[in-house]
């Protein structure tokens, strides 16, 4: 349920999902949307960027880190945001092909433009209501996880 | 009978020695043999012998050289055909004396026929200081040519006969033809005229006289190329005594240019004295000593006098004072000097006529050199009207300045040097100064910018210019009082043609009252644009960051109703239920709050709009709902407006929106119509059949979060209109609503028609304008 | 407000696939075609006859194409300041890795292999109806 369980989870190939994430009702939240959309989740969190990129870069604790198939990342966050993180992933010839779904609350033009500037996959606004945001999850696990082709581990 | 002519010529020969002895030159008689039988004393002398040393001598002894050959010679010849030969030439030969020095001599030979056979006399002449003259004539000569060929005027040295004897490489390039071409010619071939015969004449003349008469003095004559061309020439001669007889040298120097300048000269003073008389003013000419040498026929008029009568008379019988003493004054100066002084200043004096009147003049001068001196050109103007002008302008100055003083406004006139020359007793009040203390003074003093500059620039514009710039624009300026303290002002120009060229005449209004309150209206918006922006930032922030808690509590409730439905009671399910409808509304009301904040912050510049456009959005976003309610929608054709498309799609929206929700039973109709409203307005009107609305509550519906129904009744949070009424007022206008309670309602605002020409209904009403 | 979506691609058939399947799913969706890659710049850069045509809110790209294929076009789309903000989709029939990872590495916003099956098909193109027209945030036309 949390991260740090990298075990091979059953026949089933998990689909690791990265969730970059400070509030923990929205990591709950999250986390039971993904479980009504798709068990064969792998929902791992990080609370902030600078843990986002020690799990990208398997530094750490998180040296048996999978390299996540999606990474959901929020862009206010303590420490380092998501902005940051984004272009740095972007920047690393190794991570740079991650899809990057940007999941956060701000509607604000400039955060979206500047997103997909970095070369973010795309961006989500966080729904207010509940059923809404459980339906995006959903649309996010039907259209990344069950249709998209991803590109392999390397 | 050889004794009788034996006695004959012996006595011959002794009565010849006799004759010999008496000849002034050394004779020598020789017999055939080249012997030498008689000499005289001369002979003895010139060749430094003793007679009794020579006679019986070869003559060879004595003339090495020349005479014996012609001696033997001539012995063969009859001496009646050596006379024919010998006689009367000089022959030059060399001649021996007894010291061995050799001396160049001149003999004459004649024969003599005696007793002992052909003898020759020789008359010796010693020609030693001839010779030596001659070399001497010969080096003059050389010199003398040289001195001919480094001349650097053509010079050419004729005889008494006319023929050219010499000339130099000037003489050739000027002439154009080669030395030898020309040594002999007459030098009537290149001088055809006016030289040979002074030449000849010369002739006839000594040298002496021929001297007095030519020498130094230029001739001008004509001289002629090779090819025939003529050009003017100068000669000047001087007379040169050689062997061959009187020469004349002259120096030959063409005057083509000069000839030319002369020409020049002389088409000027024609031209000139043209011009004099074609003058519009009288003109006058005058020399050093004040005297009138020209003058044309306006002066004439002017002065009622006739030409003959002024020429040569002193300028000062038409200018008594104030002229002739410049011109003298101007005599001794250069003309240089003259110009730097008097040129282009128009003097004021009084001219006098013939018949004693007097009138003012304005003379302007200017210097004028001839060949006779400086002469001043005076220009006189008859001023008899200016000056009736000038007393008019005075008069009408002293009216002005009446105006001035009476003026309500301070006034400042000032000259294009940027100088005060008249200010009124308001501007001396203004300013804190005292009329004099401004005076004169420069008006960057009281108006430290932004006005001399105008002024001056003024001052090269004409009058009309400078009128079609300024006249009736109030500029706003810094007026500095004599204390230092500033104030703000406002100026209005108006230009001023006056005697002394232009003047701008500055009305000064002190506007300080008129600044404050503009600073304070400007202070007031902009604290009410920060407030705004404020409010909206507020809105945004606070709808912003409480949706994340508001989110989670929403949220979570929902989830735990959904987990725990039916594993509680139904009073926790109740509980639950409440809360969670409860933080759903307080969701909407953020949302809504942030639409409405959104109205002022993410609002557009209003630009042409096809408010069709806006209002097909408006019915493609609201479909879901009309098609639920099965809602018929009509519209006429809509103008082009000045506006925010996204939010008069919202506009629409909310209003047709409200319209098809607040229904009664039956199919809701919704019409939407636009009308001309006063000059370039458009009136909107959306009219439907609903619920409609109790007139109690028309201003109150367009208040924020305010509802006439409950939620159970109809959904919304009541800040539908409220956001119409902010989107109306953004887009310069007021929204209101007519109504009759349960027949429907309709809602009417106003836009800009933009420029763009559009569909005009055909029978358009006015309506009344619900805006300014 | 109409979503514009720009579809690269050059057969036919699947362009006429791809109309009917979005407007049985959006018809409030404009889909414009572009034929091949440098048809694609063209309207992408607003130039000769396209001078009129809206920015795009989503661009569907084929990799093989004639004249410029998808890779190029990818390429030049997200290098270029103006259009690299622009979502772009390769949708394709290769399932190669290496087309996968390249793309990825050009910046494509995602792959899709386009299905044999015309429901799965339809599926498709609901999904990206559903996912990038409807839910996610897309950036402002500038």
């Amino acid at each position: 349920m949390y991260a740090h369980d990298y075990t091979d989870g059953g026949n089933d190939m998990p689909l690791e999902v990265l969730l970059v994430e400070d509030s923990p009702g929205d990591v709950r939240l999250t986390q039971e949307a993904f479980r009504a959309a798709n068990l064969s989740v792998h929902l791992h969190v990080a609370n902030d960027g600078v843990e986002a990129m020690a799990f990208l870069r398997r530094e750490g604790v998180h040296a048996n880190a999978p390299r996540p198939d999606l990474t959901l990342l929020d862009l206010n966050m303590p420490r380092m945001d998501g902005r940051e993180v984004l272009a740095q992933i972007k920047k690393d010839d190794r991570l740079k092909t991650i899809p990057i779904a940007i999941l956060t609350t701000s509607e604000s033009e400039a955060d979206v433009a500047k997103s997909y500037e970095l070369h973010a996959n795309c961006y989500l606004c966080k729904p207010v209501q509940l059923a809404a945001f459980e339906s995006l999850v959903k649309s996010v696990n039907d259209f990344w996880l069950t249709k998209a082709r991803l590109p392999q581990a390397q | 009978m050889k004794t009788t002519s034996r006695l004959n010529r012996k006595v011959q020969l002794e009565s010849y020695r006799g004759l010999l002895e008496a000849a002034p030159d050394a004779m020598v008689v020789v017999n055939v043999g080249g012997d030498i039988v008689l000499l005289n004393v001369q002979a003895e002398k010139q060749f430094g012998y003793r007679r009794d040393e020579l006679v019986g001598q070869k003559v060879k002894n004595i003339i090495p050289e020349g005479f014996a050959e012609r001696i033997i010679a001539d012995g063969t010849r009859s001496a009646a055909e050596a006379l024919a030969q010998q006689i009367g030439t000089g022959i030059e030969l060399i001649g021996r004396r007894k010291d061995g020095s050799e001396f160049p001599i001149e003999i004459m030979l004649s024969p003599l026929e005696s007793t002992e056979g052909i003898l020759v006399t020789a008359a010796i002449r010693d020609i030693s200081t001839r010779k030596g003259a001659e070399i001497h004539l010969a080096q003059m000569e050389g010199r003398y040519r040289g001195l001919l060929e480094a001349a650097p005027d053509a010079m050419v040295v004729v005889n008494v006969a006319g023929e050219i004897v010499l000339l130099n490489v000037q003489a050739e390039k000027q002439f154009g033809y080669r030395r030898d071409e020309l040594v002999g010619q007459k030098v009537k071939n290149i001088i055809p005229e006016g030289f040979a015969e002074r030449i000849i004449a010369d002739g006839t003349r000594s040298a002496a006289e021929a001297l007095a008469q030519q020498i130094g003095a230029g001739i001008e004559l004509i001289g002629r190329r090779k090819d025939g061309s003529e050009f003017p020439i100068e000669i000047m001669l001087s007379p040169l005594e050689s062997p061959e007889g009187i020469l004349v040298t002259a120096a030959i120097r063409d005057i083509s240019t000069r000839k030319g300048a002369e020409t020049h000269l002389a088409q000027m003073e024609g031209r000139y004295r043209g011009l004099l008389e074609a003058a519009p003013d009288a003109m006058v000419v005058v020399n050093v000593g004040g005297e009138i040498v020209l003058l044309n026929v306006q002066a004439e008029k002017k002065f009622g006098y006739s030409r003959h009568e002024l020429v040569g008379q002193q300028v000062k019988n038409i200018i008594p004072e104030g002229f002739a003493e410049r011109i003298i004054a101007d005599g001794t100066r250069s003309a240089a000097e003259a110009l730097a002084q008097q040129i282009g200043t128009g003097i004021e004096l009084i001219g006098r006529r013939k018949d004693g009147s007097e009138f003012p003049i304005e003379i302007m001068l200017s210097p004028l050199e001839s060949p006779e001196g400086i002469l001043v050109t005076a220009a006189i103007r008859d001023i008899s009207t200016r000056k009736g002008a000038e007393i008019h302008l005075a008069q009408m100055e002293g009216r002005y300045r009446g105006l001035l003083e009476a003026a309500p406004d301070a006034m400042v006139v000032v000259n294009v040097a940027g100088e005060i020359v008249l200010l009124n007793v308001r501007a001396e009040k203004e300013f804190g100064y005292r009329r004099d203390e401004l005076v004169g003074q420069q008006v960057k003093n009281i108006i430290p910018e932004g006005f001399a500059e105008r002024i001056i620039s003024d001052g090269t514009r004409s009058a009309e210019d400078a009128l079609a710039q300024q006249i009736g624009t109030g500029i706003e300026l810094i007026g500095r009082r004599k204390d230092g303290s500033e104030f703000p002002i406002e100026i209005m120009l108006s230009p001023l043609e006056s005697a002394d060229g232009i003047l701008v005449t500055a009305a000064i209004r002190n506007i300080s009252v008129r600044k404050l309150a503009e600073a304070n209206l400007v202070r007031k918006l902009d604290e009410l644009y920060r407030s705004n922006e404020e409010l909206g930032q507020f809105a945004y922030i606070a709808s912003h960051d409480l949706q994340e808690p508001l989110r989670m509590v929403a949220s979570y409730t929902q989830l735990l109703s959904r987990k725990y439905k039916g594993k509680l009671d139904t009073e926790a399910d109740e509980y639950i239920a409440f809360a969670v409808d409860g933080a759903n509304r307080m969701q909407r009301l953020i949302q809504d709050l942030l639409a409405f904040s959104r109205v002022g912050t993410k609002g557009k510049d209003l630009v042409d709009t096809s408010s069709e456009a806006a209002l097909l959005q408006a019915l493609q976003n609201l479909r879901g709902a009309i098609t639920e309610s099965g809602a018929q929608v009509t519209h006429d054709p809509m103008p082009a407006v000045l506006a925010d498309e996204m939010q008069l799609t919202q506009l629409f929206q909310n209003i047709i929106g409200n319209a098809i929700k607040y229904q009664k039973p039956g199919i809701p109709q919704v019409h939407i119509s636009a009308a001309r409203n006063g000059g370039d307005k458009w009136m909107f009107s959306v009219k439907d059949n609903g619920l409609g609305i109790d007139p109690q509550y028309f201003d109150k519906i367009f208040g924020m979060f305010q509802r006439l129904h409950k939620r159970e009744e109809f959904a919304g949070t009541g800040i539908g209109l409220a956001i119409c009424k902010k989107i109306a007022e953004r887009h310069g206008c007021s929204i209101l609503v007519e109504s009759t309670l349960g027949q429907g309602s309709t809602f009417r605002f106003a836009l800009a028609g933009s420029e763009r020409k559009s569909y005009i209904p055909a029978d358009t009403p006015t309506e009344e304008a619900v805006c300014l | 407000m109409p979503l514009e979506v720009l579809l690269v691609e050059d057969s036919g058939g699947d362009v006429r696939l791809t109309q009917e399947a979005f407007h049985a799913v959006n018809p409030a969706v404009r889909l414009h075609v572009a034929n091949d890659g440098i048809e694609a710049l063209t309207f992408l850069r607003h130039e000769g006859v396209f001078v009129d045509v809206p920015r795009p809110d989503l661009t569907l790209l084929d990799l093989n194409m004639p004249r410029m294929d998808g890779r190029e076009v990818l390429a030049l789309i997200k290098n270029d300041a103006s259009l690299k903000t622009i979502p772009v989709v390769i949708l394709t029939t290769s399932d190669a890795d290496g087309d996968i990872a390249k793309s990825y590495q050009l910046h494509a916003n995602c792959y899709l292999r386009t299905p044999v099956q015309l429901n799965a098909f339809e599926s498709l193109v609901k999904s990206i109806n559903d996912f990038w027209l409807t839910k996610a945030t897309l950036p402002q036309i500038q």
